[in-house]
């Protein structure tokens, strides 16, 4: 029973610590960003301003949608929570790791990504279905080179849970590290620039049609509701940004709950985070807004990298 | 100072970061975005020789090292994002192959390698681990480096795929016999180093003659 | 054995009893349309709700023999006919058996039950009597399929199936598309059993015999090559059935001709029985063969996956787009039979069960999803009177309900979690990667590109299923047909319900379903209990290696729970949602008009720029420029895209055939002296051979 008790308490720490870290990353970027760009910009708590003041605003409703339009946000949201439960960031195994592996990871972001789609067509207006159409050829590539790419550590750890890898790869010597997953590492990180609506595949940034992806697909959704979609997206690079530090590099993790290990852990988590996070900021701003068609040669270099990591793990002196 | 042991894990991800600027080369049609991949590509590569100089205690690879960074990761790129500005050419238009079709015959070609260097490797009773698994990745980079010299038209797309399979043939020296005669090095480099000026002036040339650096209009000087 | 009140017998004879009581029953009806109009639709309607009536409890009664068998673990066996010529008829149901009937009969149950309101707007405008006639041998056909213990019967009620399926694809027989999609249909279905002819008679002459229990016994002692031989003939046979590609160009003109309740169960199960026959020839009848087996049939898996959902999500007509996915499901299902192969050809039996395994659970699910898809694809149709999604739209306020179960068969076939969909492809990823514990090379480069394949498909498919779902039901609507639809009676929302049901349920219970066709895998690799097992509530776990698992369950009720959460939470920070309905920016015209919308075509532009190599898309467009140049009235879109198999497949193997056939033509002078002197040369010939 008290262990029953400790796995939702230690459960519900995790899932308040990202949300309170999600919108500071975005923070962090923005702020990276407009530094490199020699602007001041805004805070780096600006995020949160954002949030709570869309929280207070009327949602304005499309008269033309369905329930689906309601039901979007939270679903959204909900799926990108319970990644967060499942997702190791400052110690393996997490309480719920039993609960879904890798593959239920990705599918879970294609069950969110689903709904936001459907979400973009329910308003009938042609940006929503511009948005949507596209979100979903991107993810088309995106996803199994994501697949392929974690698979690649999974293979390494000989399980597909993401605590399992975690806790493999950081406890055992350096040996089980692998040439190709620096593949896979390249093959993620596209995967991630992708998948979170970043330059050059997609602008945050904008709204401008010829180019918005991410954008268009929540052009209708306003107050509360589009409170909770920036929410879950930010939450999702901060997940993306998670998995990269802590499956190709999970130094520092708490493999214990001693308070040492736990600071230590804390501590390598947010300065993993925060470099990549400014590597984030530095590719945005070095890269400008591939067109659209263009995208797919990127995404398949994604794809092909996390194909070949899984090859060249499987075929060369393991 | 390391034990041998991580200095090879070093090397392995070394090469691995090396396959995939080259896989960033083949995804990529900006002249300039080549350049400035193959400088990292040679810089990673020097690092790679200077890991097998001061890991393995030959010395003799330092001078290979510092070299490849110097001239393969600075003179060289500056030299050729110099002659990228003067032509004001910055793109590949059109390819003999297109760039998806490339990236899935470049990940053959990565098994391709792998297929040959395995019964090598196999026949050597090579059981130093590092060997095992940058030799292939070598071979790769050195076929994908003529692959890119058949699938691009740019002069400077030839020249950078010259040079990509010149690191590959590096890199293969490097993990097999932890570097060739420095003799026979330092003589490759500067075949490379003079090829590379002589190439650079023939764009310029070409570019100046024909109005383009498709090195399809040289066709044209069979009549 | 403690399952005395299961009575196989009993269920049995309700099976046969009921699905030709129900063929007959409705014959006798159409008969008495003397009387008036009134009363002699009433007299049909009645007919035919006999006979749907007798269809439901008929597979009632399958549904109940199949889990009894299934249950008690040893098999069913009847034996009648001594006298025929080639020995007994002989039904024998085994695990593999049970399991099979155990889908058709549960697809059966539900179809059934919606045929009652959807057959409604036949009367009085067809020939509905004999249509439930069709409907219940067509059912009672695939039951005798599995449950078959001999060669003969075997391919005698095959061909009934065949026979029975071209009927019911032509039975809207004036639409010439119909007649041209059955006429391919028969002449591809032929020549598949012609080759399972082949293929039985090859193994009789081994085993001097055409009982299935002759071939198991002379497993071991056929050569290699002969193997292979049958090995061949089975996938291409079957293949066939199955809608493999290449062999697959019959199935998206066929599934869609016939009426809704019948593309359900051709594609939910009649396919399946191409499944079923592959794994009974290669697990049961043929011993472990080389590696290449298993990799032709994950090459062949592959292909049919990727290319089938990139053929749907070219598609607009609803029931073409379903019938692609059945293709793309066949390549997901033979990727688990593949796997299982190529893993028992090395003799790791362990790792070949949970394959197979994999592999069986996405036919119960697939029935499962594409039944309620194609069901629900039929309430469409109904509704509307089109197939064709760009002239459709806005249906979620029309048809709520129908819409609500096609969103639930949507998020199956898509694989999203927690549903069935989700559960079985996740068992075949699992069963994949396993394969990373074999050491050899070849199955090392197949599997990651298998893997990476499947990925791709899943990504593909939930593509292509919000535009299905969202082109269908969201938005506006695109014509007046979407405008004046109208929900579905209660007994076809009924059966979709029932369906629905089952993709959760199987969905965050799997263990219950896992443990019956665990029962099948073990009856060919022997006990298999270390490779998967099944925890308290509905953890499923791989054990070998450092274990992984999903628990669906667990992940519905804790997505129930954070979909609260924010509600909660928002209304505590933030105080109660505020709401305003309101029209959507019509970019500065007064409301926003349909035409507005993205369409099907516009919304899977993107894949098709993509995979551009695949498709050959030309396009044309046409704009007629009456008015002035600004102001264009009609623009016409068109859009092909080409199948190269059509091309460089079946163009030339057709043409080849014509010509060979104008070259044999020349045989028939038509004096009957030339055709006395055939039959004169060929009787010398045979008396010289048969000396």
């Amino acid at each position: 029973m008290i262990e029953f008790a400790s796995t939702f308490i230690v459960s519900a720490i995790q899932i308040l610590l990202m949300l309170l870290a999600t919108p500071l990353v975005c923070g962090i970027i923005r702020k990276t960003k407009a530094r490199l760009q020699n602007r001041r910009g805004a805070t780096i708590f600006q995020p949160y301003l954002d949030l709570s003041k869309l929280m207070r605003k009327e949602v304005i409703i499309p008269s033309t949608s369905s329930w689906i339009f309601r039901i979007t946000p939270y679903v959204v949201l909900a799926s990108m929570l319970l990644i967060a439960l499942l997702v190791p960031t400052i110690f393996a195994p997490v309480p719920f790791h039993w609960m879904g592996d890798i593959i239920t990871i990705i599918y879970l972001f294609a069950a969110a990504r689903f709904f936001l789609a459907l979400g973009g067509l329910d308003a009938g207006s042609a940006f929503g279905g511009l948005g949507s159409s596209r979100e979903m050829s991107i993810a088309s590539i995106v996803e199994p080179a994501m697949m392929l790419a974690v698979f690649t550590t999974a293979v390494t750890a000989g399980s597909t849970d993401l605590s399992i890898i975690v806790n493999r790869l950081s406890t055992t010597q350096a040996s089980i590290i692998h040439p190709s997953h620096v593949l896979a590492f390249a093959g993620l990180f596209i995967v991630t620039i992708a998948e979170t609506g970043r330059l050059p595949v997609d602008n945050p940034g904008t709204h401008l049609e010829l180019t918005m992806i991410h954008e268009a697909m929540i052009l209708e959704y306003s107050g509360r509701y589009l409170a909770f979609l920036e929410l879950a997206s930010q939450m999702k690079l901060l997940i993306f940004l998670s998995l990269l530090a802590n499956m190709f590099a999970p130094v520092g993790m708490a493999i214990d709950t001693a308070p040492l290990s736990l600071i230590v852990g804390v501590a390598a988590f947010i300065l993993k985070v925060a470099i990549l996070a400014i590597v984030v900021a530095l590719v945005e701003t070095a890269n400008a807004k591939l067109r659209l068609f263009r995208v797919p040669e990127l995404l398949m270099v994604a794809f092909v990298l996390s194909l070949l990591a899984l090859i060249l793990y499987s075929i060369i002196g393991s | 100072m390391f034990d041998t042991q991580t200095i090879s894990l070093g090397i392995e991800i070394l090469a691995a970061t090396i396959l995939v600027t080259t896989f960033l080369i083949v995804s990529s049609r900006s002249l300039m975005f080549y350049v400035r991949l193959f400088a990292i590509q040679s810089f990673l590569l020097g690092l790679v020789a200077l890991l097998v100089a001061v890991g393995f205690g030959e010395t003799h690879i330092l001078i290979a090292a510092i070299l490849t960074i110097v001239v393969k990761a600075t003179v060289i790129p500056i030299a050729l994002s110099k002659v990228i500005d003067k032509i004001k050419v910055r793109k590949e238009i059109d390819f003999t192959i297109n760039i998806t079709t490339s990236l899935l015959l470049c990940a053959l070609l990565v098994i391709l390698a792998d297929s040959v260097a395995r019964p090598i490797l196999e026949a050597q009773r090579m059981s130093d681990l590092a060997v095992f698994k940058v030799l292939p990745m070598s071979i790769a980079v050195m076929m994908i480096g003529l692959f890119i010299m058949i699938a691009r038209k740019q002069a400077v797309s030839q020249i950078i795929g010259l040079l990509t399979m010149e690191n590959g043939v590096f890199l293969s020296g490097l993990s097999i016999t932890y570097g060739m005669p420095l003799i026979v090095e330092v003589g490759i480099f500067f075949d490379i180093f003079v090829a590379v000026l002589i190439l650079g002036v023939f764009v310029f040339r070409i570019n100046q003659t024909f109005d383009t650096i498709n090195v399809d209009t040289i066709r044209r000087l069979r009549h | 054995m403690g399952y005395s009140l299961a009575l196989p017998g009993f269920y049995f004879a309700l099976l046969i009893g009921g699905f030709s009581f129900g063929a007959v029953v409705s014959l006798f009806f159409v008969r008495s349309n003397n009387a008036n109009e009134l009363t002699s639709q009433f007299v049909i309607r009645l007919g035919k709700n006999l006979g749907f009536g007798f269809s439901t409890l008929a597979s009632l009664g399958g549904c109940a023999l199949s889990l009894s068998v299934l249950l008690a673990g040893s098999p069913y066996q009847l034996e009648f006919g001594r006298t025929l010529p080639f020995g007994p008829l002989s039904i024998n149901i085994d695990q593999l058996a049970a399991f099979f009937l155990a889908v058709i009969s549960f697809l059966g149950i539900a179809v059934s039950i919606y045929s009652f309101g959807y057959t409604n707007e036949f009367v009085g405008r067809r020939n509905i009597a004999v249509f439930v006639f069709l409907y219940n041998v067509f059912l009672l056909s695939m039951a005798l399929v599995v449950m078959a213990g001999n060669a003969i019967l075997f391919l005698i009620v095959w061909e009934v199936m065949s026979v029975t399926t071209y009927f019911l694809i032509i039975y809207e027989h004036e639409d010439s598309s119909s007649r041209k999609a059955g006429i391919l249909y028969i002449v591809m279905t032929h020549i598949g059993t012609a080759l399972l002819l082949v293929m039985f008679i090859t193994l009789a002459g081994f085993a001097h015999s055409f009982s299935f229990e002759a071939f198991r016994h002379v497993r071991t002692q056929i050569p290699p090559s002969v193997n292979t031989w049958i090995f061949l003939c089975a996938l291409v046979g079957f293949g066939m059935k199955a809608g493999i590609v290449p062999l697959h160009i019959w199935l998206p003109e066929a599934h869609p001709a016939a009426p809704s309740n019948v593309s359900a169960l051709m594609s939910g199960v009649m396919i399946k029985m191409g499944i079923y026959g592959m794994v009974r020839v290669f697990f049961d009848f043929l011993a472990p063969g080389p590696e290449w087996w298993g990799i032709l049939v994950l090459f062949i898996a592959v292909a049919s996956a990727v290319l089938g959902v990139l053929y749907a999500l070219m598609e607009h007509d609803l029931k073409r787009l379903l019938a692609f996915h059945s293709i793309e499901n066949i390549g997901i299902i033979l990727m688990g039979i593949g796997a299982a192969l190529l893993f028992s050809s090395f003799g790791s039996k362990t790792l070949a069960a949970v394959a197979l395994l994999a592999g069986l659970y996405h036919v119960l699910n697939h029935a499962m999803f594409k039944g309620l898809l194609f069901l629900g694809a039929g309430s469409v149709v109904h509704a509307t009177h089109t197939r064709n999604i760009d002239e459709l739209g806005g249906l979620a306020k029309k048809l709520p309900w129908t819409m609500f179960f096609f969103l639930i068969g949507s998020a199956a076939i898509s694989a999203l979690p927690p549903l069935n969909g989700f559960i079985s492809e996740w068992l075949t990823f699992q069963a994949l990667l396993l394969g990373f514990d074999i050491p050899d090379l070849a199955v090392r480069l197949a599997v990651p590109v298998t893997v990476a394949l499947l990925a791709l498909t899943g990504a593909l498919a939930a593509a292509c299923f919000v535009k299905a779902f969202g082109v269908t039901f969201l938005g506006l609507p695109r014509s007046a047909h979407a405008e004046k639809a109208h929900e579905s009676s209660f007994s076809m929302l009924f059966a979709m319900g029932i369906l629905a049901l089952a993709c959760v349920a199987f969905g965050i219970a799997p263990g219950i379903m896992i443990s019956l066709i665990s029962r099948v895998t073990s009856s060919f690799f022997g006990e298999s209990g270390s490779a998967l097992s099944v925890l308290n509530v509905g953890t499923l776990t791989i054990p070998r290696g450092a274990g992984s698992g999903v628990s669906p369950l667990m992940l519905l009720s804790l997505l129930a729970g954070l979909i609260i959460a924010p509600i909660v939470v928002g209304f505590v920070l933030a105080g109660k949602i505020r709401t305003r309905t309101a029209m959507i920016w019509a970019g500065g015209l007064e409301k926003v008009e349909p035409r507005m919308q993205y369409t099907a075509a516009g919304f899977s532009k993107p894949i098709r720029m993509i995979f551009s190599n695949i498709f050959r898309a030309t396009h044309e467009i046409e704009i007629s420029e009456e008015m002035s140049a600004f102001y264009k009235p009609q623009i016409r879109y068109e859009l092909k895209t080409e199948s190269i198999f059509q091309k460089y497949l079946y163009a030339p193997v057709r043409q080849t055939t014509i010509a060979a056939a104008k070259i044999v033509r020349r045989i028939q002078t038509g004096h009957i002296q030339s055709y006395l002197a055939y039959i004169f040369i060929t009787l010398i010939l045979l008396l010289l051979f048969a000396r």
